[in-house]
């Protein structure tokens, strides 16, 4: 029988497992943490100015116009919540399938997915021309009437879709994370961190009831989260698909999204573990190239799914005879915005394609570059469909331009330390790889008698 | 009403006081004193008995503030309810009042809409012959010129050193004025510079002011058209300015003359034209040549490319194509007339115009004689060749025999533009001569209109006194040592005639806001202190008097034949103030003989020729002269050609900025007669080659905040010398800069992109089968549609009565309270008009023909914006109306994304700060947007419900008509019908129900309550349609948002 490759390296014990995975919470991290972590604050300050201004003084600070009428709020928010897809696949998708190479990167992605939806979760409030009453959004009883939502409007079918999604993930990875969190407060010295990490644990005590109780509950979660990959997209492409506008009303949306979804979050994650590799070296025996290459694979599928879209768009578009329809594909193409397309059609669908060689597949730098323009790529995408749609409709009158200013780049670059500074603290106060889980992989035990003939 | 002047402080130092606060000159007693009179501006007439008692309950009011204060919430201000109010007020119900009002030399019978005594609105009068109703964008914003917040409110004395240069002012004592103004005429030499009067009580009162003072008076336009009225004299031998009949004339030639835009009175021209243009066997067809693509060559059937020095030969070669070539008319076996027009014979191709051309038009319009007019020069073109072009037009019009009957040149003679450049000069040179001892300056900036060149300034200088009537110290007044503020015309009283025969009546429809005087009261002042004055001034006690007993004396009773005249004078005068006219005219249509041309006249035609650039200076729809530059309206009113605002640029055609390297917006350095100027260039596509066209009206200095430094002033670029200010025609240079900015325009594109959005045909086809040309799509829906059980509002827009002419876009902003952004915001793509005007561009970009379509929100029965917003803050009536809820809006503009209108405008900023006063024009039954909130056109939600309320109150059935819309109301044309479409009887069903009407994207089966009907063109063939995919052309020019920035 061949041996499968292991998917921890570094023949470790329990009790290493355990110390390298607490020791990024238990000590005092070092000055690159430290750096790494201002930095993200300096950016995360940048998108409070910014968003503050706009707040304080109206949307008209950005550069969204008559007739583009959603920008960068809308963009970004469309890409952080494609982001979190990743981790819910990961963490839910590939837990049901009995994928157990997810464990050791199952936490942190999930941890992306939550910290993602919090950024993307902003925006749409954000982008309300009077975001001190977006709780309107939301169908409350109410002395007015009762007036409800218009539960017609995409937005309100997002108002659920994100919320629900956002409170699913979180339970789903904190569920997740109550064991580990159990071995911290066990391992802890300090009164205060032992009563903290107590209480976060929720009692937890390892006894088989508990285990028994916990692994059939996050057994339904991972069940209940499993749709939410699909319809959370589907739902934010409903917001384009449901409009009439050219370029938006289009029935491959839902899948498309999901698609490109999924891409951008593996993208995300092989960013985030490069990162992590670098930053935490004992954690490359977890994360292994194995993981790395795994999904790679997965973003190059996922980036020709993407790219297959692209082309079945540009089909209907001349199928359809819609000359609105036409229009606008050829202008996506080759309009003023063509780079915009371009950057799109590059990064998405070409670079990904390098991933065909094992070689880059498993070499950091590379896949590290790679993701980082799926990323690109992929805000580029939703860049596309907002801003080429709407600049130029159907009365030519209206054309016009979306040109970004210095408050589009603040809240787009900010939202960035907003998500780094939420993942960076994580990093130093969560365990950021399934201890528990981890340790049901490794070798321990049982293999010892079969590696000794 | 009467006038009631306002206290002053002076008046509390009587012995005589009223109550023991203005004994005390109490502060409080003061400020409620002023504040009486910012809200019940309708004094009644009895005031001096009613003070006492107001008094009494201000004070009353204020006691009980006073006294309930600390022990529970009541306003802290002092309010005293509206007890004894004037009798035709209600509170929140509109009044409206007849008036009338003069913007430059075209008048406009007006009905004023006051809310709670303070002016919000301007209307056409339907009474008055001349606009019947219609407005023009500049009519409609002066009601934003009361409340402009730059206007002076006290007389000023301006601290005037040796060389006038100190422009200093300090408040001055209308009493202290008036003695020292009244010592300075004593001294005789008095000359008064004023633009054309066209009323009869204050032309009266001038004359009676000049016998006193021994004074001139000289009248001097600033857009002048005495190229007219000499072109008149030297061919008939009579200085008057004609006045045209479009509506009689079934062929229009019009070389280089914007008659339906700055031309004479354009209003009134727009709506003949648009009589003329009814489809049928006596629609008038329309040829222009025109150097600038001006809104009346956008119109036109035909137009073709000339530059400014080719206006004569033009008509030359069509006079020797008529008379030398077809032997026509009686001049055809004259030899003189043949002799001078024997250099013509080759002119088609020094035009550049096909051989065909010239023949053809000379049939067509021979065959149409009688029934025809030839118009030349717009009014800017103050060329070399001016008076020449216009004998050229008078001769034309004499061989094709439409003297007297679309020229009528007797019955109903305009009283605008008696005003010229000549006598200003004259009175200049005495000036400079020292003659004038006092210039008194009324309704006039010379200093901006001329050149700085032009000495003027210095001129005014060699004056003891100067003494403007100026409501801002302006460029002219800062040389002033009094400024004797005049009133706002909506705060005056006076009369208009403006053609002999039809009058109007001005009332005041405001106490006036500051310590202001009429000039007419002015006059009276000082020729009373003077002890002058005829009889019916001494009599006066104010220039109301002096009107009515004008009126009593002269135009009563020289009309008593008149119907409104039959009874005694005060029935008369009560009838009159309700009724506003009273036209005396003939009809529009009656003839008389015409006149002999006196063929030497021709001489006065100069062979002029420019080579290289030939500059060209137009007035611009929205600004004109420049007077009203200080509305921000104005400012913020796109261009009805060009849809550029909040700046001048040189206009030049596609080819020549192809062949500069220039692009829309890149700023050249422009010379001609000496001057530069650096301007931002704009690609107008239409306009003839070697052109470069410079708006006039911009660039002012002195005029107020907002139109300060906006654009540069053109007229440097002219010259000043013997009386003539010619700009146009003279030779000009062009340097790149390298620079480039941004134009704000409010168009993206100018191209359909073959799409079915204005729909044409020719008159051939529409007499055929009307609307054969529409497209219509096969629509079928899984829905049931929405019932309307009661109304159902619809409006029909007829493109092809519509010219562009965007009177509209400022009654829709100022009945609504549209705000203006700004050229920053502009640029963005951020205007606010709640109705825009689509202009497009069809065919070759050399010479497009040109298309404009008003577009409002189309109240779609099957509204995108009402399925997707989160909030339904915008929601379908029961009466078909899209209903915007602004307090429920968030702002997430899904509904506009979705509109493929792109109808609706968002509050992008907070835009309901406004500077004091100008929060008097706003409209209160249209709510004030917040920011972040979503706005659009609402059909004028407010009138439909008040007019309903009204009628259900009243116990009336609603009538067609009942209900009009602002939009509608205003224009001349009468494009816009409005009405329910679920009365049988409707006018808008009717049209609805045309076979050319058509909604705009019908096939996305919006269901628009918004339907159009076809362009009609009076041409053989439709050239060039479906348009042309134009990227080219687009990326060249007209990218004014897409490509202007740098």
């Amino acid at each position: 029988m061949i041996n499968r490759a292991p998917l921890v390296l570094g023949n470790k014990s329990y009790k290493d497992i355990s110390d390298d995975i607490c020791e990024l919470v238990e000590k005092t991290p070092g000055p690159r943490f430290f750096a790494g972590f201002l930095s993200a604050n300096a950016l995360f300050a940048i998108y409070l100015l910014a968003q503050g201004a706009i707040v304080f003084t109206g949307m008209g600070l950005m550069g969204i116009s008559h007739p583009v009428g959603w920008g960068t709020d809308i963009i970004t928010f469309v890409f952080w919540i494609g982001i979190g897809h990743a981790g819910t696949l990961i963490s839910a998708v590939l837990f049901l399938f009995r994928q157990k190479w997810r464990m050791s990167i199952a936490r942190t992605a999930e941890a992306m997915t939550v910290f993602a939806v919090m950024t993307a979760g902003l925006f749409p409030i954000l982008h309300t021309g009077r975001p001190w009453l977006a709780y309107w959004l939301l169908p409350y009883p109410n002395q007015r009437g009762p007036l409800w939502v218009n539960f017609r409007s995409p937005l309100v079918w997002d108002v659920f879709a994100v919320s629900t999604y956002a409170t699913v993930s979180m339970v789903f990875w904190y569920i997740g994370m109550v064991p580990d969190l159990a071995t911290i407060r066990d391992r802890a010295k300090n009164i205060w961190r032992k009563r903290i990490y107590g209480a976060l644990s929720l009692g937890w005590r390892g006894s088989a009831r508990d285990w028994n109780h916990y692994e059939m509950l996050y057994m339904l979660l991972a069940g209940l989260s499993t749709p939410l990959v699909l319809s959370v997209h589907s739902i934010v492409s409903f917001d384009f698909a449901v409009g009439l506008l050219p370029g938006w009303h289009t029935t491959i949306f839902p899948p498309y999204f999901v698609a490109g979804a999924i891409f951008s979050g593996f993208g995300m994650v092989v960013t985030l573990m490069c990162i992590i590799r670098e930053l935490v070296p004992s954690f490359k025996n977890y994360i292994t190239m194995d993981h790395m290459e795994a999904m790679n694979k997965i973003i190059m599928a996922t980036g020709m799914m993407v790219g297959y879209a692209y082309a079945s768009e540009f089909f209907v578009a001349w199928y359809s005879g819609v000359k609105y329809e036409q229009f606008v594909f050829l202008n996506r193409a080759f309009g003023p915005y063509a780079w915009s397309y371009w950057i799109m059609v590059f990064c998405n669908v070409v670079f990904p394609q390098l991933f065909w060689f094992k070689k880059i597949r498993r070499h950091i730098p590379t896949m590290f570059v790679i993701s980082i323009f799926v990323n690109i790529g992929m805000w580029f995408e939703r860049y596309v469909i907002t801003v080429t749609s709407l600049h130029r409709d159907f009365l030519p009158a209206n054309w016009g331009v979306f040109e970004m200013t210095i408050f589009d780049f603040g809240a787009l670059f900010g939202s960035f330390g907003m998500f780094f500074t939420l993942f960076l603290l994580y990093l130093r106060v969560l365990p950021a790889i399934s201890i528990a889980e981890v340790k049901t992989i490794v070798n321990v035990g049982k293999e010892s008698g079969h590696g000794s003939h | 009403m009467k006038e009631h002047n306002t206290p002053s402080t002076e008046e509390t130092q009587n012995p005589y006081w009223r109550s023991l606060e203005q004994w005390r000159q109490d502060p409080e007693f003061q400020e409620l004193v002023q504040k009486e009179f910012m809200t019940s501006p309708l004094q009644s007439e009895d005031g001096q008995d009613g003070w006492a008692r107001r008094e009494f309950l201000k004070l009353m009011g204020a006691s009980i503030a006073m006294a309930s204060f600390g022990c529970v919430r009541r306003a802290e201000q002092k309010i005293i309810p509206y007890a004894k109010k004037p009798a035709e007020i209600i509170h929140g119900r509109n009044n409206h009042y007849a008036s009338s009002y003069v913007d430059g030399s075209e008048g406009f019978g007006i009905v004023v809409t006051t809310k709670d005594g303070r002016p919000i609105k301007i209307e056409g009068n339907p009474a008055h012959p001349c606009n019947q109703g219609g407005m023009s964008a500049r009519a409609h914003s002066h009601v934003l010129e009361l409340y402009d917040p730059d206007r002076l409110t006290a007389p000023q004395h301006l601290l005037q050193n040796q060389k006038r240069t100190n422009y200093e002012s300090v408040n001055a004592k209308w009493e202290d004025l008036d003695k020292d103004v009244i010592e300075q005429l004593k001294k005789g030499s008095v000359a008064i510079l004023t633009q054309t009067q066209m009323s009869p009580s204050t032309k009266a009162l001038l004359q009676e002011f000049a016998s006193a003072f021994g004074a001139t008076i000289t009248y001097w336009d600033a857009l002048s058209a005495e190229s007219i009225a000499q072109g008149q004299e030297l061919s008939y031998g009579k200085n008057t300015i004609p006045q045209y009949r479009f509506h009689n004339a079934q062929y229009i030639l019009s070389v280089d003359c914007d008659f339906l835009g700055t031309w004479l009175t354009p209003v009134e021209f727009n709506r003949q034209y648009a009589l003329g243009r009814k489809p049928g066997p006596n629609m008038s067809k329309h040829v222009a040549f025109e150097s600038l693509m001006s809104l009346t060559g956008s119109n036109a059937d035909e137009r073709f490319r000339i530059r400014p020095s080719q206006q004569a030969k033009l008509m030359m070669g069509l006079l020797h194509e008529l008379i030398v070539v077809q032997k026509k008319s009686k001049y055809a076996g004259d030899n003189a007339v043949a002799e001078m027009l024997k250099s013509s014979a080759g002119v088609a191709q020094e035009l550049g115009l096909s051989a065909d051309v010239l023949p053809r038009i000379a049939k067509e319009i021979w065959e149409k004689r009688g029934q025809s007019l030839v118009v030349a020069g717009s009014l800017a073109a103050h060329s070399e060749n001016a008076v020449g072009v216009q004998v050229l037009a008078n001769f034309l019009n004499s061989v094709l025999e439409n003297d007297g009957k679309t020229v009528d040149y007797g019955q109903n003679a305009p009283n605008g533009y008696k005003g010229s450049y000549k006598n200003l000069a004259n009175l200049q040179k005495d000036l400079e001569a020292g003659k004038i001892k006092t210039l008194i300056l009324h309704q006039v900036n010379p200093v901006y209109a001329l050149p700085s060149n032009s000495g003027f300034a210095e001129a005014m200088g060699k004056t003891e006194m100067v003494i403007s009537t100026a409501d801002r110290i302006d460029e002219t007044s800062r040389y002033a040592d009094y400024i004797a503020v005049d009133h706002n015309v909506l705060e005056n009283w006076g009369d208009l005639e403006t053609h002999s025969g039809a009058y109007s009546i001005q009332q005041p429809t405001i106490q006036p806001l500051y310590n202001t005087r009429g000039f007419q009261d002015s006059m009276m002042t000082w020729m009373k202190g003077a002890g002058k004055g005829s009889a019916r001034t001494k009599a006066a006690n104010n220039f109301h008097d002096f009107v009515k007993d004008y009126w009593k004396t002269e135009i009563y009773a020289k009309n008593r034949g008149h119907e409104l005249a039959k009874g005694s004078f005060e029935d008369f005068w009560v009838e009159l103030l309700q009724n506003g006219v009273m036209n005396t005219n003939k009809s529009e249509n009656s003839t008389s003989p015409a006149r002999s041309f006196n063929t030497s006249a021709l001489k006065a035609v100069k062979p002029i020729t420019a080579p290289g650039y030939e500059l060209a200076l137009y007035a611009t729809v929205g600004l004109r002269d420049g007077t009203l530059a200080n509305v921000p309206w104005l400012q913020e009113f796109p261009d009805p050609v060009a849809k550029i605002c909040w700046d001048n640029y040189a206009c030049m055609s596609p080819k020549d900025a192809q062949k500069e390297k220039l692009k829309e917006g890149s700023r050249i350095q422009l010379k001609a007669n000496g001057q530069t100027l650096d301007v931002p260039v704009h690609i107008q596509p239409g306009q003839a080659d070697g052109v470069i066209g410079l708006a006039i009206g911009y660039g002012r200095k002195a005029a107020g905040h907002v139109g300060n430094n906006v654009g540069v002033k053109a007229v440097e670029l002219a010259v000043w010398k013997d009386g003539v200010l010619s700009g146009t025609g003279s030779a000009a240079e062009i340097k790149a800069t390298g620079k480039r900015e941004a134009l704000a325009g409010t168009q993206g594109h100018n191209s359909m992109e073959g799409r079915q959005i204005v729909v044409e045909e020719t008159l051939a086809q529409y007499t055929k089968k009307p609307g054969s040309t529409i497209h219509r799509h096969k629509i079928f829906s899984m829905w049931t549609p929405h019932q309307y059980t009661k109304n159902k509002w619809g409006m029909s827009i007829d493109l092809n009565t519509c010219t562009g002419c965007s009177a509209c876009v400022i009654a829709c902003q100022s009945e609504n309270n549209v705000p203006t952004v700004g050229k920053k915001y502009v640029e963005r793509g951020r205007e606010m008009h709640w109705i825009r005007i689509d202009r497009y561009y069809i065919g070759n970009p050399e010479n497009p023909d040109t298309v404009h379509q008003p577009v409002t929100c189309m109240h779609c029965d099957n509204a995108p914006c009402e399925t997707v917003c989160p909030v339904a803050a915008t929601t379908h009536s029961d009466e078909g109306t899209n209903d915007m809820i602004y307090n429920r809006c968030v702002g997430t503009r899904y509904c506009s994304n979705n509109c493929p209108y792109k109808v609706r405008r968002f509050n992008w900023f907070d835009y309901t700060e406004f500077k004091t006063p100008t929060q008097l024009a706003l409209n209160p039954d249209v709510t004030i947007r917040n920011r972040g909130v979503m706005e659009k056109c609402t059909f004028c939600i407010h009138r439909i419900r008040n007019v309903k309320a009204i009628h259900k109150v009243e116990g009336k059935p609603l009538r067609d008509g009942d209900i009009q819309v602002a939009c509608q109301q205003s224009c001349p044309t009468k494009a816009i019908t409005f009405g329910d479409l679920n009365d049988p009887n409707s006018a808008v069903l009717k049209v609805f129900n045309a076979e050319n009407s058509y909604a705009l994207l019908e096939e996305l089966n919006t269901k628009p309550a918004v339907q159009y009907r076809t362009k009609i063109r009076n041409v053989a063939a439709l050239e060039g349609r479906p348009a042309v995919h134009e990227e080219h052309h687009d990326q060249q020019h007209g990218k004014h948002k897409e490509g202007g920035h740098s």
